[in-house]
This record gives C-alpha cells, sequence and structure tokens, in this order.
C-alpha cells in the first residue's frame, strides 16, 4: 500500500540540525492495519507526515498506491475566508468526487446546518475537526492516517463517528498513532516501534505493544541525561 | 499516463475556480471591476492626453496605440506579480498531496490569461464600435503575440516565485526592478524612431518585444525595426523552464 525507500527528513532550528528519520526503508503490508509506537520525539508524527504527503523527504522516495488520506481530523487545509461548503466543493473536486453528494454526506453527518453557509473563520475549533472528520469519511480513501484519535463533539457524534468509521474498516487500512494501547489492539494488526536508536517492524500487534511498554520502563529507570551534554 | 493526465486536469480546474473565488470575492461586481480598472485605466491616460492636444505617435487613434502598449504591460505585470506570492498563497493546501507547485502556477496564470483575453477583448471591441479603430490587420500574429506575453510572463512569475521562496525580500527588489518598465517597454512612443543607440540599450527589454509584436499583429504596416522574435520567445522559454525546474529543485524546502 505504501513503500519508504531509504527516507531521511531532518530539521534545523536555531542553527542545530535534527535528524529524525534516517535512512528508513520499510513496506507497509497489504491489508493490514498499522501502529506506529514510540515515545515522544521519536518521530512518530514526521513519519505520518511524510506518508500523507503533507511533507517531503529529504532523501529518498515515499510511493502510495492508492489513496491515504490527510492526518484525520486536520483542519489546517480549509481556507478561512470561504465558507464551510465552498471548501468541501474545493476537496471533492480535487479528489474527483461528485460535489453534491459530499456536500449533502458532510451537512448530514456533520450537524453543521446553516453554519456550512458561513466562512470557515467563525467556526470554533470543535466545528472544525467536525467538518475536516465529516469531510474525510465522505471521501473513499484506502487508506486512513489517524494520529492520536481526540474526541470531537458530544457522546452522540462521538458513538456516530465510530459507527462511520466501521463501516470503512472492510475497505480500506489503517494507520495509527495511539498512545491509548486498547485503541491499538482493538484496530491494528501489526506495527513499528520508533526509537532515536531506528524503527523496528512487529508482525503482531501484542509483541509490539509488549517491545514498547518494556521500552518505556527501561527508559523510566535510566537516570536522566545531565543537562550539559 | 492518462489518468495522471486527468488527475492535473481536475486538479487544476478546481484551482482555478478557487482562485476566482478568492481573488474577486463571492459577487459577480468583484469580477466586473477586475475587467474595468485596466481598461477605465487606459481610456484615462487617452484622455489626458487628447486634452494635452497630443498626436497618435502611430496610426490615427491614440486609444489603439496606448491600449495595446499599455495592457500589453499590465497583463506582463499581472501574471508576475501574482505568481511570485502564489507559493506562500497556497500553503494551506500541502495539506492535499495531489496538488503540487506547479499546479499552483498554472491555475493562477490560467485565470489571469483568460481575464486579459476577455479585458483585451472587451476594449478592442469597444474601439472597433466607436470606430476609434479598425479590427487587427493579422489576428494570427496578434495571438501568436499575446500567447507570447503570457508565456514570459510566466516564466518571469514563476522564476521570481522560486526566488522569493528562497529569499524573501526579494519581492521588494522585483517591484523596483520591474518599475521602469511602464518607460522602457514602448508603450508612448514607437521604438523604431529611436536614435539607434538608444534602440540597442532598450532592445534588451523583453516585454519591449511583446508590445512591439502586438502593434504588428494589429497594425497593417507597423514594421518594427527593433522587434526580435527569436530573442523574446528564447527568452520566454528559458525563463518558463528555469521557474518549473527551480519549482522541483527546491519543493523539499518548502514544506
Amino acid at each position: 500500500m505504501i513503500d519508504l525507500i531509504d527516507v531521511s527528513k531532518s530539521y534545523t532550528a536555531k542553527g542545530v540540525k535534527k535528524q529524525v528519520i534516517d535512512r528508513l526503508t520499510f513496506s507497509f503490508p497489504r491489508d493490514r492495519n498499522v501502529a506506529i509506537l514510540g515515545p515522544n520525539g521519536a518521530g512518530k508524527s514526521t513519519l505520518m507526515r511524510l506518508i500523507a504527503g503533507t511533507e517531503l523527504p529529504d532523501e529518498g522516495r515515499v510511493l502510495r498506491h492508492g489513496r491515504v488520506s490527510w492526518p484525520l481530523g486536520f483542519a489546517g487545509g480549509f481556507n478561512g475566508s470561504m465558507t464551510g461548503v465552498e471548501n468541501i466543493r474545493f476537496v471533492a473536486r480535487i479528489y474527483g468526487q461528485d460535489t453534491g453528494s459530499v456536500i449533502d454526506y458532510v451537512r448530514e453527518f456533520s450537524e453543521l446546518g446553516k453554519s456550512l453557509a458561513l466562512p470557515v473563520k467563525t467556526y470554533s475549533n470543535g466545528m472544525k475537526a467536525r467538518l475536516a472528520f465529516g469531510l474525510s469519511m465522505a471521501i473513499d480513501f484506502d487508506c486512513y492516517l489517524i494520529d492520536e484519535i481526540t474526541a470531537v463533539g458530544d457522546e452522540n457524534f462521538r458513538r456516530k463517528s465510530k459507527s462511520v468509521f466501521s463501516e470503512k474498516l472492510p475497505h480500506a487500512r489503517i494507520c495509527m498513532i495511539s498512545h491509548a494501547m486498547n485503541q491499538i489492539r482493538e484496530y491494528c494488526h501489526c506495527g513499528l516501534l520508533l526509537s532515536s536508536e531506528g524503527a523496528w517492524y512487529f508482525d503482531d500487534v501484542n509483541d509490539l505493544i509488549r517491545a514498547y511498554e518494556s521500552s518505556n520502563k527501561a527508559r523510566q529507570a535510566a537516570p536522566p541525561a545531565p543537562a550539559s551534554s | 499516463m492518462q489518468a495522471a493526465l486527468s488527475t492535473q486536469i481536475r486538479v487544476i480546474s478546481a484551482l482555478v475556480l478557487r482562485e476566482t473565488r478568492a481573488t474577486f470575492g463571492t459577487s459577480q461586481i468583484g469580477y466586473l471591476w477586475a475587467i474595468i480598472v485596466p481598461a477605465a485605466g487606459t481610456m484615462l491616460l487617452v484622455l489626458l492626453f487628447s486634452a494635452a492636444g497630443r498626436h497618435p505617435p502611430f496610426g490615427a487613434s491614440l486609444a489603439l496605440f496606448f491600449a495595446t502598449g499599455l495592457l500589453t504591460l499590465e497583463f506582463f505585470n499581472k501574471l508576475s506579480d501574482s505568481l511570485m506570492t502564489v507559493f506562500e498563497a497556497n500553503r494551506a493546501l500541502m495539506t492535499y498531496p495531489l496538488l503540487k507547485g506547479p499546479d499552483f502556477l498554472f491555475a493562477r496564470a490560467i485565470l489571469i490569461g483568460a481575464t486579459y483575453v476577455l479585458i483585451m477583448g472587451l476594449f478592442f471591441s469597444t474601439l472597433i464600435a466607436l470606430d476609434l479603430a479598425g479590427p487587427p490587420a493579422h489576428p494570427t500574429e496578434l495571438m501568436e503575440a499575446f500567447g507570447i506575453t503570457f508565456l514570459l510572463g510566466f516564466g518571469f512569475g514563476a522564476t521570481n516565485a522560486v526566488i522569493v521562496s528562497l529569499l524573501d525580500s526579494w519581492r521588494h527588489v522585483e517591484r523596483i526592478l520591474t518599475r521602469p518598465l511602464i518607460f522602457l517597454s514602448g508603450v508612448f512612443y514607437v521604438p523604431s524612431v529611436l536614435p539607434s543607440s538608444a534602440r540597442e540599450w532598450i532592445a534588451w527589454n523583453p516585454v519591449l518585444h511583446t508590445v512591439e509584436w502586438v502593434r504588428n499583429g494589429y497594425y497593417v504596416n507597423y514594421d518594427s525595426r527593433v522587434l526580435d522574435k527569436s530573442y523574446v520567445v528564447g527568452l520566454a522559454l528559458c525563463l518558463v523552464f528555469t521557474g518549473l525546474a527551480g519549482e522541483r529543485l527546491t519543493r523539499s524546502r518548502r514544506n
């Protein structure tokens, strides 16, 4: 579904270069849902943005076979001065879907009602997230990227989101970052464990979680590194 | 291959519609203004010069002479100005990896190109209807001239967009450098009658050649002595290449 070939990514902040991903080669298995685990700063979200294509690698290539979503619920792609409907129409157009049915679906799903005719900059964060989530459900992606499922909306909306998402599961793959192990167990079959030393692949999700938890314990047991080094 | 092409067309047409909405607002009046402003500006200049008793430097119509120069220059300026800021304007759209740098450039250029086809078409038709000018003598050459102005403005704008994305201050330098174009592009005079020493210098300005090309196409016997078609076509193609290649090579720095 997704192939990473010799991918490297680094960021430079205040003259200090930080190598986040160093020559990673990995093929995501077809027909399996993949978890990405690791401590904070190990490069999970960077890896996800590289997979989504919202960032480009410094070196190497990312090949996507099929449609990969933007990280779910991410509302950064909206134009604030355009209305909700105009934003939906634009995204539906670039993905080649029928604009009318996508608008109807999102209107029904997001429960935004008349607000859809207002500029997106007038929306609250919750409204934006509902719009973004509804839109990603309206478009048929082959792979959904999830960077921490954040609860959007009230209990009722959450229940609805979960059931719609479950309907997608038989036809679409998932790639997920989460710190909640019950979610990882619920959705994923296998996964990558990232750390500053490198990346490891586990074919079984239970092995993955065990390795993640023991690496967490090891880090907690180790004395904190001196600040001067 | 065919799938890639249809995606490209779909994406660019979606962007053109979005740009139209973002540039001209929700009302039709917004688009009307975009057409009225350049036309009215040209008309105002014609009225001022007529009131001052100025004779047309070539042909019988002051309005036609100024319009061929001014509208061509404005078309070039508009393209290069708008394309220069295209990457920062579309930063949020990096969320959708289907969209790539060239799509933003093409979409904006198509919108401006279509707007200027309309502006020039309406302006020249009005002149013809008011009997202030005849129809163009060589329509094909006029269309070539329009096409090459488009290409030159696109190449210049795309190249500047890449430079601005690397060096933000360049936008100010570009504004300074292009300021003298109004005097150097033969808008108010016939470059062929300049002394040859001045002509040699001014002939380096590619926009002058596009203005001359437009007049060669419109008038029966303009016979420009300055126009060098291979120079302006070559330069335009070089700039288009530089802009697109530069965009590709610097793409990972921009996001």
